[in-house]
């Protein structure tokens, strides 16, 4: 199959959306013999780490579904402590002013630590 | 005698401790951190780092252990211990990226470090500290008292489940323990590179002319100049600086103010409203260069890239208003710099074997150079180094044929939604795409393709197919054709399954169109593709901005 072309227009988006769908993300491998790991970015916002920011597979097709849902869990419980404030020790006012996080959630601040 | 004592101690770490001898210091910490015979604060004194990680460290607390500090006290606190608990230049620059705020494609960090430390923060937390073994210890201990939950998601890794029998031989220390004997080995408090700083540093003296050369993603390079001033005490300075673009003329003057930490450790602001900027930057070990990155944005994500020397009494060249010069074809363009003598003319003037300089425009200014030059059709191709007289830019310019590919500026980029209140603002960015041409062995993605600039450009989105019908694309954001991407707002969306947000990950793409491209046998155009993620808001800004206020 590797010899094969696709010569026409058609012919070239099948190969397009086949590379899209199946195809390893190679521009981002730092070395090709290197064995493969999700890439996560670090922008300049200076804390991205998988699973707040990005899923395991460096998307984010696996965040909660909306992330607003998971704020109250990793809060309470401390789960991303440098991504979302902690109830435990540093932040134990951050919703007060977030009764239910359905409705409010639009009134929790960001932290500076 | 003395000297094998000498050595002794400084193997030991016998001597490493660093004592505090600041009334202010003293007082304000010494409630807690109990102080030795020997002037030492407990913990203090085992401990060295950055301004921001004192800046850290001292709102920590004050938000957690009852500190109270006027703001003035704070300042005074910090410039101390950055000074006499500080990082040498050396040990300072791999980590500097952290707080010069930078887009980087990936962090470099040993891989021991990947579970327990950089699963939650950058490798840039860690690595601008250094500490004595026991201090690396209690660092440990801090984490597991304050988030207890490090034990279970990072430090011990994440094992479910009662784990069998170790096999005989295998390395059964946790994550953190592994993590932490490498911070030991890479980060200890007594380095050859402090010991070297602090016993030859001295007063810095800054004050004077210096000239800026700059680049900002896709807006190109800028050249001006910067005054430095002594401010109000030693370690403060007072900046006017200006800066031109060389695409748009446009010109932009700002004033400001710096602390200078440790003697090398710039950090000021500068400018007013839309022209404000945050400066972090490195003076070198002779003075006569400063260079990092002026920053602004919610998430510090539009910059310049800054580069000042000092000026002396001799030209310089700062930029060009080209990057590259096509063979066969006549350009007329600026050389920008500074002190360029007056009565030049093209034979003082020198671009390399193919180039004829035709002509010079008037001159006006010693900052200023316009010349016509010409490429010959068979002019070999590569980087060049411009001459004027003596002074040499080296490979300031690449003769090319045509544009071969073009790449993206880095291979991932992040936005942030935003927008929709003013405490979270959106997160955007500037994306750029670099020409390159296929170089000396005719194949293009070999290393000595030749980098040909910026180049402009059209840019797109793609969908990234991560999961059955993905449709991220649609609510990311947009991105102009000039490849300016702003994100959609955050919160849940209801249009989307689920009330899923705007988040998405996505494709940048840039197609190249110009004169120049090359024209692959299938008629397609060069594009270049950045991977793009549009992820959530973020709740806890890591930046500590008081250490330039």
């Amino acid at each position: 199959m590797r010899h094969l072309r696709a010569i026409n227009k058609k012919a070239r988006r099948i190969d397009d959306l086949q590379t899209a769908t199946d195809g390893d993300v190679v521009a981002m491998q730092q070395n090709a013999n290197a064995a493969q790991r999700p890439h996560y970015p670090m922008g300049c916002s200076i804390v991205f780490s998988p699973g707040w920011e990005v899923d395991s597979s460096g998307g984010t097709a696996g965040l909660c579904q909306p992330v607003e849902r998971d704020l109250y869990d990793c809060y309470i419980s401390c789960y991303w402590p440098a991504q979302v404030p902690d109830h435990l020790n540093n932040y134990p006012e951050w919703t007060s002013k977030c009764a239910a996080a359905t409705k409010d959630w639009r009134n929790i601040d960001l932290v500076f630590p | 005698m003395r000297k094998l004592f000498g050595i002794v101690a400084f193997a030991s770490g016998l001597f490493a401790q660093i004592p505090v001898t600041d009334p202010l210091v003293v007082a304000k910490c010494s409630g807690c951190h109990s102080k030795d015979e020997k002037g030492n604060l407990s913990r203090i004194s085992w401990v060295r780092s950055a301004p921001e990680g004192w800046q850290q460290a001292i709102k920590r607390m004050v938000r957690l252990h009852g500190v109270s500090l006027k703001p003035e006290e704070a300042r005074k606190v910090v410039q101390y211990l950055s000074d006499q608990h500080g990082l040498a230049p050396e040990e300072a620059k791999p980590g500097i990226y952290y707080f010069e705020k930078r887009h980087l494609d990936q962090e470099k960090y040993p891989e021991v470090v990947r579970d327990a430390c950089v699963s939650c923060h950058p490798y840039g937390q860690a690595m601008n500290w250094r500490r004595d073994a026991k201090e690396w210890d209690l660092l440990v201990n801090m984490h597991i008292g304050f988030f207890p939950v490090v034990e279970w998601n990072s430090f011990r890794g994440m094992q479910r489940g009662p784990a069998g029998p170790p096999v005989p031989g295998a390395d059964t220390r946790t994550p953190v323990e592994k993590a932490i004997e490498q911070m030991k080995t890479d980060f200890p408090l007594e380095t050859k590179e402090w010991a070297a700083w602090t016993a030859s540093r001295r007063q810095a003296k800054l004050a004077g002319r210096w000239l800026l050369s700059a680049s900002q993603p896709g807006k190109g390079r800028f050249t001006g100049e910067v005054t430095i001033e002594p401010g109000a005490s030693p370690n403060e300075w007072v900046t006017r600086s200006t800066m031109t673009s060389i695409e748009s003329g446009q010109t932009i003057t700002r004033e400001g103010k710096s602390a200078l930490y440790t003697g090398y450790s710039w950090r000021g602001r500068s400018g007013a409203n839309t022209n404000a900027v945050r400066e972090v930057m490195m003076v070198s070990r002779d003075q006569s260069m400063i260079e990092g990155r002026w920053f602004w944005g919610a998430y510090d994500e539009f910059g310049y890239d800054v580069k000042l020397v000092r000026t002396e009494d001799r030209p310089v060249i700062l930029a060009t208003s080209v990057t590259a010069l096509r063979a066969g074809k006549t350009t007329t363009f600026q050389i920008l710099g500074d002190q360029f003598p007056t009565g030049l003319t093209v034979g003082d003037l020198d671009l390399g074997a193919g180039i004829t300089i035709k002509r010079l425009g008037r001159q006006t200014q010693s900052t200023l150079i316009e010349v016509e030059v010409e490429v010959a059709e068979k002019a070999p191709l590569g980087p060049r180094d411009l001459a004027v007289k003596r002074t040499v830019a080296a490979g300031a310019i690449a003769v090319y044929d045509t544009v071969d590919y073009i790449k993206t500026a880095s291979d991932t980029a992040i936005a942030r939604l935003g927008g929709g209140s003013t405490a979270f603002n959106k997160g955007y960015m500037q994306f750029e795409a670099i020409g390159f041409n296929r170089g000396l062995d005719g194949k293009p993605n070999t290393p000595d393709d030749i980098n040909l600039g910026p180049v402009k450009a059209e840019w797109s989105l793609e969908e990234f197919f991560a999961v059955y019908g993905d449709d991220d694309v649609q609510y990311v954001g947009t991105i102009d054709k000039s490849g300016y991407f702003t994100p959609s707002i955050e919160g849940p969306n209801p249009k989307r399954k689920f009330s899923r947000n705007n988040y998405g990950d996505v494709w940048a793409v840039a197609t190249y169109k110009g004169e120049d491209a090359a024209k692959p046998k299938d008629g397609s155009p060069i594009t270049a593709k950045c991977y793009l993620v549009v992820t959530v808001p973020q709740y806890m800004r890591w930046d500590q901005p008081e250490v330039a206020q």
